[in-house]
């Protein structure tokens, strides 16, 4: 090199400086000639990648059906009308040129004018449309900027919820307005309110990415989320798979074409085991109560052989449009969180109360198993020497107050009155109470059904690491009618109910039959979920038929405390109970129960009725348990007229 | 390079050569800065004065002059002065790291604002450097032999590097070590220090490596979170290596998300030289640049070269790399033509100091380098780097104008 020509051939470190020189030059040409040159496709096609923008959109959520595919929540289709911004280049410019004064000074003038000129031409087209359309409507300049910042290629929502007839008059004068257009979206819709609410759940905005999904979207439409009930439980299968749509755009970042990579996959139908026409029997009962819309409880109607769940019905209740959209704080406070009437909680598996008298159906159970009771046997209740004409029983030197009137009892008596005292001189008895546990965890008490996962507790019953520790015959007595420690779901005595009607099956309860395809054209496989027995009680018929005729004399003798369910040509075995909820000694509040079912001959249903602050479970709950079997005696006359018809038919 | 030496008596009284290659670099400079702010400053209307390609081509006639005002003294007179110059850089390098005085901006305290000017004083040490090691460094060859020398040597290049670390600007510090490596060895000092020098200065650069990337958080250099990340990104660690031993697996899908954010810059400096293929795709055509991959903040400083070699293609690199030569290779002459061991020296230094920048820089575009805030000498935006770089070119026609002044 000319260079080196020129270096005195002494200078032998200036020489090595212009060589390691060259040598980096050497490197950096050799580097920007494999970028630049070798590697430049490669290059040029990840830029391509870039001038395209994803778009996710969401797939059509799946539909909540009732058993017999009437549908609980489902979608409607809304009308937007979109304003195309990529359009309004020209319309820009020409306000932008009009509203400008002589003499522009500023940077940030300048800037405020074009902002003016967008908005004003925006929000001009959104008057006459509005106009036009008879739905007044005006557009948020804060949300236009930021619209206008961020997702410029995509269209801006200018009305929104067009009724049909507007749908008709938009169609009228197409092109009239620039850059307009009518977009379709679907919108989550439960079409009867609030029936179901609880079991239905609730959705909200989302803004994630599922599982496999791209995570590296551009935009996203909206989506929605189920968070709780089915609505959340489900929420995978429910929403389908979202599609991506790609979206060319130029250098200002207006739309240019598009194209759908990958449509939308539309969720999976959910059918549910719940009756529509029942599930509204059943909600209109329990607000019969004497504390009408007030209520706080719930009911459940369960079929004895399968363990489906027929209705489920907690109140107070929520509508569930109502979490998607903006909740004010003073609703909020005020309504859905209210502090007693709680109508967010699912009163029928998400909250636990004693069970009183209603578990002496199990007290029963295990003192006819070992033996220890015999049905014909008389049981003398002492008198209570406080309260004349009532009975009571000592347990060590604790007295027991009895609701009965003393004198002598036999097993069918004891449980139609509904006797305290002879429950639990049977319950004393060695070896009952270990009967009592074992049952109780054949029954699952204690422990989560598993229906609603998130929502709902497990209650508490005594095991047999609490015999060991410090457990006195008191608690046995207060076991025995279903006070202190056991706390149940009402959920959990329609198992235990449906278990002793069935002859000893206890199932799974059970609320989705299956999951099928949307369309059935896709398909895909149907999910079914069949029955599933849990456990089985391995107790004696005869033993459960004593309980069975009780649990009926409860309700058709005379002086049974279950009288108010009772309904010609339908035989009902039931029992109630009245729970008390004891603070510092002092009874501050009541739970009462009605547990049944029914026909007691061959058994279909158990029915089974809570109610908070009620009078008591026979007053209370059993004429709310006889309006369900009504409707359900109506669903089965029903039932029985479309067979005949289609017996006819063929 | 290209000029013959001048047969005749009289010598030539300036290197036209060097100041063409000096002005093109400057033509492209203006251009695509240009280029690279179009789609920020015509789209917001702002006024021509204030556009950034105005004020670098200010700065030029500014560094022109400064260049020209260095070209007067003789660079013995410079010399002579030379400590002070030194040491008031130091005093700058210390008073940007006081809070008030400096002004912090990405987490790192570079500069001092003048209100229309914003002073880095990282780049006057640079120079001061230079002139105070040559300085030094000019005493008789024999003298160079002692240790206690070599070591006060050392201490030069230690001061300002030490300061410029904390700011911290790693970049800048570190081309402080093949700047005066160079000086030294041109200067003729011993080999055995020389030997010492690389494999201390070598130990000191793998020490800071193994400290920002290994050790424990409170055993850190004071890095910025992100100078860190950038090193691992240009190591290739996988992040979640750093992340905390108990970390969750959300906290793990964060770190590697944070991954993906930080190979960004790498990845699209890389995309858009990458996309220029030969011939580039014209000027403002860049798509990568208008549309904002490339970061809006660093495409007209740090990571101009992008810019321009998407637009000008390989043809457009070769040109920036043949200017680059020019200017180096003609100080190299300048080097070997000086008159005495100090105009040599500073030559030298001069050499080394803007080839380091330019290494460092395009090296970062391509990934052959972890991306530091070295800027391009001329091309990048920014006055007191543009100021300093011509002013360094100065002192070169100086000792080329001064080379036989006897």
């Amino acid at each position: 090199m000319l260079v080196f020509d020129q270096l005195k051939k002494q200078d032998s470190q200036l020489r090595l400086v212009a060589m390691v020189l060259a040598a980096g030059f050497c490197v950096l040409l050799a580097g920007l000639w494999y970028v630049q040159v070798f590697s430049s496709k490669r290059f040029a096609d990840s830029l391509e990648d870039q001038a395209v923008r994803s778009v996710r959109i969401p797939a059509v959520r799946g539909k909540v059906l009732d058993r017999n595919g009437q549908p609980l929540a489902e979608n409607r289709p809304t009308y937007n009308v979109e304003l195309y911004l990529a359009e309004l280049g020209k319309h820009f410019h020409a306000e932008y040129l009009r509203i400008r004064p002589a003499s522009v000074r500023t940077r940030a003038e300048r800037e405020q004018l074009e902002w003016s000129a967008r908005y004003n031409v925006v929000s001009n087209i959104t008057a006459q449309v509005s106009d036009w359309l008879q739905q007044p409507q005006v557009i948020d300049q804060k949300k236009f900027q930021r619209h206008y910042n961020e997702v410029r290629a995509l269209p801006i929502s200018i009305l929104q919820n067009l009724n049909a007839s507007q749908v008709a008059r938009f169609a009228e004068r197409p092109g009239v307005f620039p850059g307009l257009d009518l977009e379709i979206q679907p919108l989550r819709v439960y079409p009867h309110g609030s029936l179901a609410a609880h079991v239905l759940g609730s959705l909200t905005r989302d803004e994630s990415s599922q599982e496999e999904e791209d995570a590296f979207y551009h935009y996203r439409l909206p989506d929605w989320k189920g968070v709780t009930g089915m609505e959340g439980v489900f929420d995978g299968q429910l929403r389908g798979a979202a599609g991506t749509k790609s979206m060319t755009v130029n250098r200002l970042g207006y739309r240019q074409q598009e194209t759908m990579l990958r449509a939308p996959e539309p969720g999976d139908n959910l059918v549910l085991t719940l009756d529509f026409k029942l599930q509204r029997a059943v909600e209109a009962a329990l607000v019969s109560s004497m504390f009408g819309a007030q209520t706080r409880g719930a009911a459940v109607v369960m079929d004895v052989q399968t363990g489906d769940v027929l209705a489920m019905a907690s109140a107070p209740t929520f509508e569930p449009i109502e979490f998607m959209g903006r909740i004010s704080t003073e609703h909020w406070t005020n309504v859905l969180n209210h502090p007693i009437q709680k109508p967010m909680l699912n009163r029928a598996a998400q909250e636990n109360y004693h069970p009183g008298s209603i578990l002496k159906m199990l007290t029963a159970l295990a003192a006819l198993e070992m033996e220890k009771l015999d049905p014909m046997e008389i049981f003398n209740v002492e008198a209570d020497p406080e309260r004349p004409g009532k009975g009571c029983i000592y347990v060590g030197n604790r007295k027991i107050k009895d609701t009965v009137a003393n004198g002598p009892y036999n097993f069918k008596k004891a449980l139609m009155h509904s006797s305290n005292s002879y429950f639990i001189y049977h319950g004393l008895k060695p070896g009952v109470l270990q009967k009592i546990i074992m049952l109780g965890e054949k029954f699952h008490l204690g422990e989560r059904t598993g229906i609603l996962p998130r929502q709902e507790t497990a209650g508490e019953f005594p095991d047999q690491t609490d015999l060991v520790r410090r457990w006195q015959p008191g608690d046995t007595a207060n076991l025995c009618i279903g006070q202190g420690k056991v706390s149940v779901s009402p959920l959990q005595i329609a198992v235990m109910t449906s278990a002793i009607a069935n002859g000893g099956k206890v199932f799974w309860p059970r609320l989705v039959l299956r999951l099928e395809p949307s369309d059935p054209q896709f398909g895909e496989k149907v999910s079914e979920f069949p029955p599933r027995v849990r456990d089985d009680l391995g107790v004696k018929p005869e033993n459960l038929r004593l309980i069975h005729e009780a649990m009926l004399a409860e309700v058709e003798e005379a002086g049974g405390t279950g009288s108010g369910a009772i309904i010609k040509g339908l035989k009902i075995g039931g029992k109630t109970g009245t729970a008390e909820i004891e603070q510092g000694g002092k009874i501050v509040d009541k739970t009462t129960w009605f547990a049944s079912f029914a026909p007691v001959d061959r058994p279909k249903w158990a029915v089974i009725v809570m109610v908070e602050s009620g009078a008591s479970g026979g007053k209370t709950c059993a004429p709310i348990a006889k309006l369900i079997y009504e409707a359900l005696q109506k669903r089965e006359r029903d039932a029985g007229q479309k067979n005949s018809a289609l017996a006819s038919l063929n | 390079m290209l000029a013959r030496p001048s047969i005749s008596e009289k010598p030539a009284r300036f290197d036209w050569v060097l100041l063409c290659a000096l002005l093109g670099l400057m033509v492209l400079g203006v251009l695509f800065i240009h280029s690279a702010r179009y789609a920020t400053e015509s789209g917001a209307g702002v006024l021509w004065f204030k556009q950034l390609h105005f004020r670098q081509a200010v700065f030029y006639a500014l560094g022109l002059g400064a260049a020209a005002a260095v070209c007067v003294v003789p660079y013995q007179t410079l010399a002579r002065w030379s400590y002070v110059f030194y040491w008031a850089s130091i005093l700058l390098l210390v008073l940007v790291l006081i809070p008030h005085i400096g002004k912090a901006a990405y987490g790192a305290r570079r500069w001092i604002d003048l209100g229309i000017f914003q002073l880095q004083p990282s780049e006057i040490a640079k120079i001061a450097f230079i002139l105070a090691l040559g300085n030094f460094l000019a005493r008789p060859l024999d003298e160079l032999k002692l240790t206690g020398n070599f070591w006060k040597a050392l201490a030069m290049l230690g001061l300002p590097f030490a300061l410029i670390l904390v700011e911290p600007d790693l970049g800048s510090a570190l081309v402080l070590i093949p700047t005066g490596f160079v000086m030294m060895y041109v200067a003729g000092i011993p080999a055995k220090y020389l030997r010492r020098f690389l494999s201390g200065s070598a130990l000191i650069v793998a020490l800071i490596l193994v400290d920002v990337l290994f050790a424990p958080p409170g055993w850190q250099l004071k890095l910025q979170d992100y100078q860190r990340r950038r090193l691992l990104v240009y190591f290739g660690l996988d992040h979640k290596y750093f992340a905390p031993p108990n970390a969750t697996a959300a906290e793990l899908q964060k770190a590697r998300i944070q991954e993906r954010n930080d190979s960004y810059n790498v990845e699209q400096a890389l995309i858009s030289v990458g996309s220029g293929g030969l011939t580039g795709k014209g000027w403002r055509q860049g798509t990568q640049n208008v549309l904002g991959y490339l970061p809006r903040a660093v495409a007209h400083n740090d990571f101009i070269f992008s810019v321009l070699a998407e637009e000008s293609g390989f043809v457009g690199s070769v040109v920036v790399l043949s200017l680059y030569a020019v200017v180096l290779f003609a100080g190299i002459r300048i080097a070997g033509q000086a008159r005495d061991r100090l105009g040599k020296m500073m030559a030298a230094g001069v050499v080394a100091l803007l080839f380091s920048h330019m290494f460092i820089n395009i090296g970062m575009n391509i990934r052959l380098m972890p991306v530091t805030g070295v800027p391009l000498p001329l091309l990048s935006y920014g006055g007191t780097s543009v100021i300093c770089t011509l002013v360094a070119a100065g002192l070169l026609q100086n000792i080329y104008l001064h080379r036989r002044s006897y």
